[in-house]
C-alpha cells in the first residue's frame, strides 16, 4: 500500500490539537449551584462503580472526532494498493463474449466476472485517460471509441451480452486494438477472457497487450451432436455426449420427445485427454435410439450434477424430425441411373424426371425447388436453383467455350475444404478421373470448387435470387459415381441448392439466420421461437429469413396464407461448438508484441486501485456515530416515548408519583 | 432560580387564605400536657365539664368537688373528678438553612407559608404557638410563644423577617438543632418541622426529636427543580451550603438513575417516619399553598 498524496496527512498535525484543544476547551464544565449536593453524591457513588466506562463514554465525542480526523486526512492522502491492472493512459479493452464466457465457474458468469475487471480497469485509469471499449465474438463490436467519459464506458461495458453463436476469433479485434495502440503513445490493451480464443499469430501488437484470464474450472459436459433420422422403423435418433473436463464424470441425460420425457440414460463419460495435434479430446458417449415416426422434436437435456457444470448453455441439445418435409427434385435429361440413384438414397426428396424435349416449366419455384439439367439447357430455364451437369452451351450464367481433355481434378485454393459452400464437405475428388469435360467460363457470381486445368469443374453461386452448381463433365465420363464421394459430393450439393431439406439443414448454429423458401401465396411467415414468442418474418424474393437466433433451441417456421397454414418447418439452434464447450481456462495468451514479448502480459502487479471512496463512506458513517453519540439524550427520550406507548404508560415521572402519596 | 427571597416585601397569606384558614383546627392524635387551663383535653384531671373518674377522698381535698350522690348509696366519701383542659403548645421548626433558600417557587418562602398557616390554625383555637428558626446562626431564632388570635400577627411579622442563612455562612446542622430543641422545649405538644432534609444526618435528627413525647409533623418541602432536574450537558454542581462540588455528565440515563435515587430516598423517610408515628408529608413548592393546606394537610388528617 502507497500513498499518492502523502503531504494531506500533514493535515492530522494541523488538525488533530485543534480538535483536542477545542474539546479542551469545551470541557470546562458549567457551573450550576445546586440547593444541595446531598441527592446528586448519592447518584455519583452509584454511578463510580462502573467508573472506567464512564470515562470513556464521557471522551467518547473526542474519540469519534479523532477517528473521523483521521480517516478524512488518510482518505485525502489517496492510499492505494497495486493490482493487476494497467499502467497506461489509453486502453483499448476487448471483452470476449463467445459462448464458453457463459460458464458460471466464476462465481456469476465469466462474463460478467469479465466486466467487473473491465470496469476495474476503467477505474484504474489516470485522469484524463481514454478507453475504448471492443466486444469481440461473434461480430466485432465497438461499444465506446477513445472517450473520457467513464460513465459512457461503464455503460458500454453494462451492455455485454452473451454471443453464443458467433465462435471466438480474435483476430478482428486485435487488428482494430493494434491500429488504435499505435496511433496513440502509452496506449495499453487489455484482454479480457478465458483464453478459448483464436489470435492470429502474423500480428505483432505495437502497444502493451495485458491479458486477464476469468474461469476457474474446465468441468463441462455437452450434447456434442444429435440429429434425427429416419429410418425403416421410424425415426433413429442419435445423440452425442462429450465430457470437456479432465476428470471422468457420470450424468444422467433425459431425452424428451416432443415435450414429453422419454427415457433417461446414465451417462458414463472419461475425461478428456490430450490429442496427437496437442489438442484435447473429450470423452464422448454415443446413444443411438429408435423412436416413432410422428415424433417431431427431440430433446436432450443433462441433468444439473452435484459438482456443477460450468456451462449451463450447452447443456441441452434439440433435433428436430424432417419425415414429412419433402423437398421436390426435377430431373430434366436423357435419364441417368447413377444420379437417380443417388437421390434416391437422400429420403426426403420427391424426384421427377421430365424428358429432354421439354420446354416449358408451369411449376413454381416453391412447387420444384431444384431443377437438374444433365446434358440440356433449355431455351428458357426453368425457375428455382439449378445443377447443370455437362452444360452442352453457353447460358446467361457461364458461356461454353471448348473442352478439356482428362483434366486433373483438385480443390480450388480458395475452397479447401468445401469451407464457402459446404459442397466439399467430407469429399475428396483427388483421385476421381475425368475424361472429358467442358471449359466453362464463369461469371463473376460464380465461385469455383474443384478446378481441373485451369477450368473450373464444379462451381457454385448465387445470382438472381437463385443458387446455381455446375458441373462441367457428364457422369458417364469419369468415374466420379464409382466413387464413395459420389453420393455426398450429390447430397451436399442438393443441400446447397434446396437449403432447409434434410435433417442437417435444420440443424443450426446460434446466430446463423434460418432460410426458408416461401410458397409465392404465403402473405405472412411467421416463427416461433424457443421462448414461445411469436414473431412474423419479412419475405424477400421468394426466401424468409431470420437471423436472430441467438438463443439456443427448438424454432418452428409457419407460412400463411391469410390465416391458413401452408407450411410448416422446424429448425432446430444447437450450440454444438467443440471449441465453445471446451471451457478450460487458459493462463497464457500468446500475442507478438512490437516490445519482443511474446506473451500477453498477465499477473502484473502494475494497476493502481485507489480505495479513498471506502475511506470517505467510513468516514461519513463515523460521522453519522458521532451525530448519535451526541443525540442518544434525544434518542434515549424517542426510545422512551415508544417503550411508554407500547407499555401503556405504566411509568410515571416521579413528582407525580410522590404528590399522590402524600 | 436561586434569587433570594425579600422577606418584607411578601405577604405570607391574603386575607381570603386566612379567613379559610379560621374554620380549621388543628387534629390531635393524643392528649397531651399543658402549663395553662386552656381548651384542649390533657391527660390531666381539671375542672371541666366532663367526668373523668373516682378517687376515696383524703383530708386536705376540696370538699366541693365530693360527689353527694355516690355518698348518700355508699356511705363513703368520693371526690368526682373532671377531665383537665389545658392549652397546648405547638411547635413550629422551620428550616432556615442554606439549602432551603433555593428553588423557583422558592422553598423557604413555601416552608414560612406552611408554618404561617399551621400557626394560624392553632392560634385560632387558644393554643399556644412558638416558632424556632434553626440553621440560621448558631442558636436560631426563637418566638417564645404567643396564644390566641392577638397573637396571629406576632407570629406573621416574625415569620416574614425570618431569612435564610446565606450561603457562606457556617450553617448549624439539622442534627444539632433538633438535639438542642428535644432539650430545650418545655412542653411537649404538636411540633411541625419544615424542612428539606438535605442532610446527611435526617435520621438522627428526626430520632432526636422523638425522644420527647411531639406529636410530629414533618413537611417535607422539595422544589419541582429538585424533584425533577432539567438539566443537560456537563455540569459541575456546587453545593450552597458548602459541600463538595459534583461533576456529572447529565444525560436522560443520569437523570432516571437520580429520580429513582430520589424517590428510594423519600420511600426511606416516609418508613422511617410511620415507624415512629411521625406524620410524613411531601411538599412540592410547585403546588399553591393554599391547595396544600387545604387539602393536602386535611387529607393527612393533620388539620379539620
Amino acid at each position: 500500500m502507497a500513498l499518492l498524496a502523502p503531504l494531506a496527512l500533514l493535515s492530522v498535525l494541523l488538525v488533530g490539537p485543534l480538535i483536542v484543544a477545542m474539546y479542551l476547551l469545551k470541557l470546562r464544565r458549567e457551573e450550576r449551584r445546586v440547593s444541595s449536593t446531598f441527592l446528586w453524591r448519592r447518584m455519583v457513588r452509584d454511578v463510580e462503580a462502573n467508573a472506567p466506562w464512564q470515562r470513556l463514554r464521557r471522551n467518547w465525542l473526542l474519540l469519534l472526532q479523532l477517528l473521523l480526523m483521521l480517516l478524512l486526512a488518510i482518505a485525502l492522502a489517496r492510499p492505494f494498493f497495486l493490482t493487476e491492472g494497467i499502467a497506461g493512459r489509453n486502453l483499448i479493452i476487448i471483452v470476449d463474449r463467445s459462448a464458453s464466457m457463459g460458464a458460471t465457474d466464476a462465481g456469476t458468469t465469466r462474463l460478467e466476472a469479465a466486466k467487473r475487471q473491465a470496469r476495474q480497469l476503467v477505474e484504474q485509469l489516470p485522469d484524463g485517460g481514454r478507453a475504448t471499449v471492443i466486444a469481440a465474438g461473434g461480430q466485432m463490436e465497438v461499444l465506446a471509441a477513445s472517450t473520457t467519459d467513464q460513465r459512457q464506458v461503464n455503460a458500454a461495458i453494462d451492455g455485454i451480452e452473451l454471443r453464443p453463436g458467433g465462435g471466438s476469433d480474435l483476430a478482428p479485434a486485435l487488428a482494430l486494438a493494434a491500429a488504435l495502440s499505435s496511433r496513440e503513445a502509452e496506449s495499453e490493451v487489455a484482454i479480457i477472457s478465458d483464453g478459448n480464443v483464436e489470435v492470429p499469430q502474423d500480428l505483432t501488437m505495437p502497444a502493451t497487450v495485458r491479458y486477464f484470464p476469468i474461469g476457474e474450472r474446465d468441468g463441462n459436459v455437452a450434447i456434442s451432436a444429435m440429429a434425427l433420422q429416419p429410418s425403416p422403423a421410424g425415426q433413429t435418433l442419435f445423440i452425442q455426449a462429450a465430457n470437456y473436463g479432465s476428470a471422468p464424470v457420470t450424468r444422467r441425460m433425459d431425452v424428451y420427445l416432443d415435450g414429453s420425457l422419454f427415457s433417461a440414460y446414465d451417462l458414463s463419460l472419461p475425461g478428456a485427454v490430450p490429442g496427437a495435434a496437442g489438442e484435447k479430446r473429450a470423452g464422448e458417449q454415443a446413444i443411438i435410439v429408435d423412436v416413432p415416426a410422428q415424433v417431431r422434436v427431440a430433446e436432450a437435456r443433462l441433468v444439473e450434477d452435484p459438482q456443477g457444470d460450468a456451462l449451463p448453455l450447452d447443456d441441452r441439445g434439440w433435433a428436430v424430425g424432417a419425415a414429412d418435409e419433402r423437398t421436390a427434385v426435377r430431373i430434366v435429361g436423357p435419364g441417368n441411373r447413377f444420379l437417380e440413384t443417388a437421390l434416391s438414397l437422400l429420403s426426403s426428396l420427391d424426384v421427377t424426371t421430365v424428358p429432354t424435349t421439354t420446354f416449358t416449366f408451369p411449376e413454381t419455384a416453391a412447387e420444384v425447388p431444384v431443377t437438374i439439367l444433365d446434358g440440356v439447357v433449355p431455351p428458357v430455364l426453368p425457375p428455382g436453383n439449378l445443377l447443370f451437369i455437362n452444360p452442352p452451351r453457353s447460358t446467361e450464367y457461364f458461356s461454353v467455350t471448348g473442352q478439356v481433355e482428362f483434366p486433373a481434378l483438385r480443390p480450388a485454393p480458395a475452397d479447401i475444404g468445401g469451407q464457402a459452400s459446404g459442397l466439399l464437405r467430407n469429399v475428396s475428388v483427388s483421385d476421381v478421373s475425368v475424361l472429358r469435360a467442358a471449359r466453362i467460363t464463369p461469371g463473376a457470381w460464380a465461385r469455383v470448387v474443384v478446378e481441373g486445368n485451369g477450368a473450373p469443374m464444379l462451381m457454385a453461386g448465387e445470382r438472381d435470387g437463385r443458387r446455381i452448381v455446375v458441373l462441367a463433365f457428364a457422369l458417364q465420363n469419369s468415374d466420379l459415381p464409382l466413387q464413395v464421394a459420389f453420393p455426398l459430393l450429390i447430397s451436399n450439393i442438393v443441400g446447397y441448392l434446396a437449403p432447409g431439406s434434410g435433417a442437417e439443414a435444420s440443424q443450426l448454429q446460434p446466430d446463423q439466420p434460418l432460410v426458408v423458401s416461401v410458397d409465392p401465396t404465403a402473405t405472412e411467415v411467421r416463427v416461433t421461437r424457443p421462448d414461445g414468442r411469436v414473431e412474423p418474418v419479412p419475405i424477400q424474393s421468394g426466401q424468409a429469413v431470420y437471423a436472430d437466433t441467438s438463443a439456443v433451441g427448438p424454432y418452428i417456421v409457419e407460412q400463411y396464407n391469410g390465416e391458413t397454414l401452408i407450411g410448416r418447418r422446424r429448425f432446430a439452434v444447437n450450440l454444438f461448438a467443440p471449441a465453445e464447450s471446451n471451457i478450460e481456462p487458459q493462463a497464457d495468451l500468446s500475442i507478438p508484441q512490437a516490445s519482443g514479448l511474446q506473451q500477453a502480459v498477465t499477473r502484473e502487479q502494475v494497476g493502481r486501485q485507489e480505495f479513498w471512496r471506502w475511506l470517505a463512506a467510513l468516514a461519513l458513517t463515523v460521522l453519522i456515530i458521532e451525530w448519535l453519540v451526541y443525540q442518544r439524550n434525544g434518542i434515549a427520550f424517542l426510545r422512551d416515548r415508544l417503550r411508554r406507548q407500547w407499555g401503556g404508560g405504566r411509568q410515571q415521572g416521579p413528582g407525580a408519583g410522590s404528590l399522590r402519596r402524600s | 432560580m436561586t434569587a433570594p427571597t425579600q422577606p418584607q416585601t411578601q405577604p405570607l397569606f391574603d386575607s381570603a387564605f386566612l379567613r379559610k384558614l379560621d374554620r380549621m383546627a388543628l387534629l390531635m392524635r393524643r392528649a397531651l400536657p399543658g402549663d395553662v387551663q386552656g381548651e384542649r383535653r390533657s391527660p390531666r384531671r381539671g375542672s371541666s365539664v366532663e367526668f373523668s373518674d373516682y378517687r376515696p377522698y383524703t383530708a386536705g381535698d376540696d370538699i366541693r368537688q365530693i360527689d353527694w350522690n355516690l355518698y348518700a348509696r355508699m356511705e363513703r366519701v368520693f371526690l368526682k373528678m373532671f377531665v383537665a383542659e389545658e392549652e397546648l403548645t405547638v411547635h413550629l421548626l422551620v428550616d432556615c438553612t442554606p439549602s432551603m433558600d433555593w428553588g423557583e417557587p422558592n422553598k423557604f418562602l413555601y416552608a414560612r407559608r406552611v408554618a404561617g398557616a399551621f400557626g394560624y390554625v392553632a392560634l385560632s383555637s387558644l393554643d399556644r404557638v412558638t416558632v424556632s428558626a434553626f440553621g440560621a446562626g448558631r442558636g436560631g431564632v426563637q418566638l417564645p410563644g404567643v396564644r390566641g388570635k392577638a397573637g396571629a400577627l406576632p407570629l406573621f411579622s416574625f415569620l416574614q423577617r425570618l431569612s435564610a442563612a446565606s450561603p457562606g455562612a457556617p450553617a448549624g446542622s439539622l442534627l444539632d438543632a433538633c438535639r438542642r430543641y428535644a432539650h430545650t422545649a418545655r412542653n411537649a405538644g404538636p411540633l411541625l418541622l419544615c424542612s428539606d432534609l438535605l442532610d446527611p444526618s435526617w435520621k438522627e435528627a428526626l430520632r432526636a426529636l422523638t425522644a420527647r413525647p411531639f406529636d410530629i409533623t414533618l413537611v417535607h418541602v422539595l422544589a419541582p427543580q429538585e424533584l425533577r432536574p432539567e438539566l443537560d450537558g456537563d455540569f459541575r454542581l456546587i453545593d450552597i451550603e458548602g459541600g463538595a462540588p459534583v461533576e456529572i455528565t447529565a444525560d436522560l440515563e443520569t437523570l432516571r438513575r437520580y429520580e429513582a435515587d430520589l424517590r428510594e430516598w423519600q420511600a426511606e423517610i416516609e418508613s422511617f417516619c410511620s415507624g415512629r408515628g411521625i406524620s410524613y408529608i411531601v411538599a412540592d413548592t410547585a403546588v399553591p399553598i393554599e391547595d396544600f393546606v387545604l387539602s393536602n394537610l386535611r387529607r393527612r388528617g393533620v388539620v379539620r
